[in-house]
């Protein structure tokens, strides 16, 4: 038994990197630099942005894959390439295939930045239901919701269910390995 | 009436709920289609041969226009100028070789269509999926104008015009319009408009997509409209031959037909055409101006227009050739659409391989060398380089291809093989390789054969619904 609730492990919405609908991917990445710079640096570093609403409320989320996701190209060319996994041709051939694409196609530099110009709310994930967690829950209980679902993070609500923080996978595991060495060490 | 809309709802939804994965509605497609009213004003025929077993049974369908032959079975479902075709279908003691076994076929395969409503749709070869071999089934299915289903099992699936699903077991799956499917066995995918894609597992991949803006000059399909293009505008320009062919009851085609070649009934000849020995002409294939070689053939929904056919060549189904030369042992494969001009001959060398789906329609001459495999769509000299490449070279090929928008992974030499493998295949079952004595097929079978006309209730509740009608020896 791990003898947290959620809300000792949480990160606050208050320390977490943030931007208004309507921003840039430019804005978000600003905010996750600024964010990181102003964390416990002795944690984690923040790895997403959340997306809020005018009413300050966290509508969707932008992670480190979100962001490389936008510089892909929305050619149609490179549309086609995505969809030759379900016809069957090998992964090697569908990065060969892609490499050629890419080296056809705009370099880095501009890919980056038409991407830096593209509304969060265009390459923001939104949340289901899977992805929420009380912040008076059990760590145990986060640990099956983290692993049943496949996630990095929940978001943690209060009893209103506004979403009051983060839980970030890495932050559990850090608690799950301070208890395992407690438990080593009592019993040795 | 009312049954019929009652079967056509009942269709409908058992196609929607197999779709439901890929939220697919079949319903604004589908709905007004094919006026149901137009299910009552055609006679079905039943083809009776000695060489085929004859068992047909039809409940609570309606088969307006429609032809059957050999083993067939119909239950709540509606057939719109179909054409059931069970000349291949596998008998009582065959054996079926998959990779290392052989299964004995314990009884006559039969087609077994149920909930499916199939329009213009043509059904050939045999099932190919080792778990099914007496049963070809067809469940729970929507297929529009010019849609192929060969020797492909399949439960809820919808076909878009022009469609072909080619010795594939298919499960829960949407083919686009002008796609083509050849992959032994898929299930819940969607296949896009304009795909053609053949796939042996372990052996070779091939992928090509075409643009769709240009293929929408060709056939186009949405919701609440019937299907458009050119390739639909080739065959309405002629439709009043065919109803010419089935409104006569006593027809004799004015060529020369050798004794060891078969001309169906329903096919229509147009002068000056020349047809040689063992040469197949299926029902609905039209011929006009067209020289056909010995050992040519032109199956269902084929049309050749002043064009000529060296011989042994295969024009399988819904293929289209107008103003041109094929040299012998060209392969055309369904549904493509070859058009030459007055002007500007498209001429096919020997030995070539136009894959199933290609588009060829020029303005000016275009000569496409002996040994080639097109595929695609092709206007002009430079998009011909793109898409063909000589056969001796895609044979050479051991890893992978990329030309243009087509993509080909694995073993060239196994592609090119199983290719002319299935052609020589194709010939000798039609009967292109008869002698006199042996190698007899199609042509030589399907020369004599008696037509049953069955008609539906004409009034009432019941209007355009086929009584329940069992033939047999």
């Amino acid at each position: 038994m791990i003898p947290f609730k959620v809300k000792d492990v949480m990160v606050p919405l208050s320390e977490y990197a943030t931007v208004s609908e309507g921003a840039t991917l430019f804005e978000a990445v600003m905010a996750l630099e600024r964010a990181q710079e102003e964390f416990d640096h002795t944690k984690y570093r923040h790895r997403a942005i959340l997306v809020l609403n005018n009413k300050q409320q966290v509508i969707g989320k932008i992670s480190q894959v979100d962001t490389l996701r936008a510089l892909e190209s929305k050619d149609q060319n490179f549309e086609d390439v995505k969809q030759m996994g379900k016809f069957g041709f090998s992964s090697k051939f569908v990065r060969d295939l892609y490499k050629q694409r890419r080296m056809a196609g705009a370099s880095l530099n501009d890919l980056c930045t038409s991407a830096a110009r593209v509304k969060v709310e265009d390459c923001m994930q939104t949340f289901v239901e899977g992805e929420y967690i009380d912040q008076d829950a059990g760590l145990d209980t986060a640990i099956h919701h983290l692993v049943l679902e496949n996630l990095f993070s929940l978001l943690v609500t209060d009893r209103e269910k506004d979403i009051v923080g983060i839980l970030r996978l890495s932050d559990v595991f850090a608690a799950v390995f301070h208890a395992m060495k407690a438990c080593e060490i009592k019993l040795s | 009436m009312k049954s019929l809309e009652n079967l056509l709802e009942r269709i409908i939804q058992k196609v929607n709920i197999n779709l439901r994965e890929l939220n697919f509605d079949v319903t604004p497609l589908v709905k007004n289609l094919i006026p149901l009213k137009q299910m009552g004003k055609f006679y079905a025929l039943c083809g009776v041969t000695p060489h085929h077993p004859l068992n047909f049974n039809f409940r609570r369908s309606s088969l307006a226009g429609s032809y059957f032959l050999g083993k067939c079975r119909t239950t709540n479902s509606l057939l719109y100028k179909t054409d059931i075709r069970g000349d291949e279908l596998k008998k009582k003691g065959d054996i079926f070789k998959y990779k290392e076994m052989e299964i004995r076929v314990t009884e006559n395969e039969g087609i077994d269509i149920r909930n499916s409503f199939l329009i213009k749709t043509l059904v050939h070869c045999y099932s190919h999926d080792p778990e099914t071999l007496e049963k070809f089934f067809i469940s729970n299915t929507v297929s529009t104008h010019y849609a192929n289903i060969h020797g492909s099992p399949m439960d809820g699936c919808f076909l878009g015009p022009y469609a072909t699903v080619d010795l594939t077991t298919t499960n829960d799956c949407v083919i686009g319009a002008y796609a083509y499917v050849q992959a032994g066995e898929i299930g819940h995918l969607e296949i896009e408009t304009g795909t053609v894609w053949v796939r042996s597992p372990g052996l070779f991949n091939f992928l090509y997509r075409y643009p769709k803006s240009r293929l929408s000059d060709y056939i186009h399909f949405s919701a609440g409209a019937s299907p458009k293009g050119m390739l639909i505008d080739s065959v309405d320009e002629r439709k009043e031959d065919f109803q010419h062919v089935f409104n006569v009851v006593h027809l004799d085609h004015s060529v020369r037909i050798p004794g060891t070649t078969s001309v169906d009934r329903f096919a229509v000849i147009k002068p000056e055409t020349h047809i040689g020995e063992n040469v197949l002409v299926a029902q609905r294939a039209y011929l006009q101006n067209a020289y056909l070689g010995k050992g040519a053939n032109a199956q269902e929904n084929c049309y050749i227009i002043n064009s000529r056919l060296e011989g042994f060549n295969v024009t399988a189904h819904g293929a289209k050739i107008i103003e041109a030369g094929l040299g012998l042992n060209v392969f055309v494969g369904f549904n493509s659409f070859l058009r030459g001009r007055p002007g500007a001959k498209l001429s096919i060398g020997k030995g070539c391989i136009i894959m199933p789906h290609t588009i060829i329609d020029i303005r000016s001459p275009l000569s496409i060398p002996e040994g080639y495999l097109v595929w695609g769509l092709v206007t002009n000299e430079a998009e011909l380089e793109t898409n063909s490449i000589p056969l001796a070279a895609l044979s050479r090929i051991t890893d992978s291809l990329i030309k243009g928008p087509m993509s080909f992974e694995g073993s060239g030499d196994a592609f090119v093989k199983a290719f002319q493998d299935r052609i020589h295949h194709i010939l000798e079952a039609n009967g292109a390789f008869f002698n006199g004595k042996n190698n007899r097929g199609h042509a030589q079978k399907n020369q004599h054969i008696s037509f049953n006309a069955i008609q539906p209730y004409p009034d009432g509740d019941l209007e355009g619904l086929y009584p329940t009608i069992s033939i047999l020896p």
